[in-house]
């Protein structure tokens, strides 16, 4: 068995690899996590990326 | 959130700031009416499987131009000033920081890697790419991904919370299965067993809970917005799904169970039965088990069966289901009814829900309330207009 496929499986194994689909986190001086998100009217690809050169303020919220 | 938006108007206004929205909502459409009521016009990204990983709402944020993260829980109240002096501020750009693609992830190489690799985390990603944007017509295959991811992870507790989402999803789709929203509290509650601490999760099975464990009614809002859009001449935001039921009712401190007491209009099982040939009959409790003393909410689904083509017989008597009750145990209504439309005959889903609540002293384990249903259906165009009863066994589980 090489090593990388036994890396593999480590990862597999584990359950909790990294990469994207670990939870992103909103750190103060790093970037904005990385997410690409369909706008809510009209299920475009929209990310906070799109939006470099302005300055933001992002609210995440519900309306309930 | 009206009030950032209000506190920053004039720097929105001028160019200077751009105000952006991330909902974390099962139908993001009420968000949107909700931004159409406060006339809070921003772009508002869809994070409906929270993939952000935020375990509260609301938070603010503020990004630079160069999108690094310079203030994050900002408090209302100092909202205008802050603005201000994050506008006059220039950051410097940062080295090494590459611009993210914007593109969406492609499905089907995200599938290839999945199978070939087995691993949970690409299970998840295929999962995350068809829930997010393989439409309503690939739901069934999203549930499976997450299956798959949660087959080599068990305990994956935000894989679990996406499958309840994807579920609830398809259950408000054309596709929808009357079990999909069982399945979906299912999910749901497994997430929370797994991380307690998650307030999204948590808000999320109360949505459809009971009002002892309400912490306010969460959709109440929603006429008032509707009225004063319209004041203003505007048409309100439509909604896929209008909030009913739980996620209207207030938070209630005392249970209240009526005095009716009897075996209900068929005690003796005289009415013939419909072994759901005519209608289907779904029920989801919630929260799926209960503690002893405490109450859940039971939604009970009846759908006339296209394959018969059933349809209500609006022109006889109304549908009626009967509930009853253990000893020691209470509910708030032991018979529920839902009045006819107007037209003589229509196919649509009825619904209707009640709360239930367990003894104190009731003992772990499953218990079945042996509830019934009758109502008038007709079958086919020219067929026969039938009084059918259907037994709904109601199964609860009490648990610690």
């Amino acid at each position: 068995m090489n090593r990388f496929l036994i890396i593999a499986l480590a990862l597999a194994l584990c359950g909790a690899q990294p990469g994207r689909a670990a939870p992103a986190k909103i750190e103060v001086g790093k970037p904005f996590p990385h997410l690409v998100l369909p706008a809510a009217d009209d299920g475009r690809p929209l990310s906070v990326a799109a939006f470099r050169g302005k300055k933001l303020i992002l609210q995440v919220f519900a309306s309930w | 959130m009206p009030g950032w938006h209000d506190a920053t108007r004039e720097l929105q206004a001028e160019g200077k700031l751009q105000m952006l929205g991330i909902v974390q909502e099962q139908h993001p459409e009420r968000a949107r009416l909700f931004m159409q009521w406060k006339g809070m016009d921003w772009p508002l990204m869809v994070d409906s499987l929270d993939l952000l990983g935020v375990s509260v709402v609301p938070v603010t944020v503020a990004i630079d131009e160069h999108g690094i993260v310079r203030e994050k829980g900002l408090r209302i109240g100092r909202a205008a000033e802050f603005a201000r002096e994050f506008v006059a501020r220039e950051y410097l750009p940062p080295r090494d920081v590459p611009v993210p693609p914007t593109g969406v992830a492609d499905i089907s190489r995200l599938k290839a890697q999945a199978i070939r690799s087995g691993s949970a985390e690409n299970w998840r990603r295929y999962a995350e790419a068809l829930t997010l944007w393989g439409g309503e017509t690939r739901l069934g295959e999203a549930i499976q991904a997450w299956q798959s991811a949660l087959a080599v992870a068990p305990d994956h507790a935000a894989s679990h919370f996406g499958l309840g989402v994807t579920f609830r999803r398809r259950y408000d789709s054309a596709d929808g299965r009357p079990e999909d929203f069982r399945n979906a509290v299912a999910a749901w509650s497994r997430a929370l067993a797994l991380d307690p601490n998650n307030y999204i999760w948590r808000r999320r099975i109360q949505q459809y809970g009971p009002r002892l464990d309400k912490p306010y009614p969460f959709y109440d809002w929603v006429d008032q917005a509707r009225r004063e859009i319209r004041g203003r001449g505007e048409t309100p935001q439509a909604l896929q799904v209008e909030p009913a039921g739980a996620e209207l009712a207030p938070p209630g401190e005392q249970f209240e169970a009526p005095g009716e007491a009897s075996g209900g209009p068929d005690p003796d099982e005289r009415i013939q039965q419909d072994p759901a040939r005519f209608v289907r009959v779904a029920t989801t409790v919630v929260p799926p088990v209960l503690a002893p003393g405490r109450a859940a909410r039971v939604h009970v689904v009846f759908r006339p069966q296209t394959a018969s083509d059933a349809h209500w017989n609006n022109e006889a008597g109304e549908l009626t289901l009967w509930v009853p009750v253990p000893a020691g145990w209470q509910v708030d209504r032991q018979r529920l009814t839902v009045a006819n439309p107007a037209q003589r005959t229509s196919d649509e889903t009825r619904r209707v829900e009640f709360e239930l609540r367990a003894p104190e002293d009731a003992a772990p384990g499953p218990v079945t309330l042996p509830a019934y249903a009758l109502y008038y259906v007709c079958e086919g165009v020219r067929g026969a207009c039938l009084y059918r009863r259907q037994n709904i066994p109601l199964r609860v589980t009490v648990g610690e």
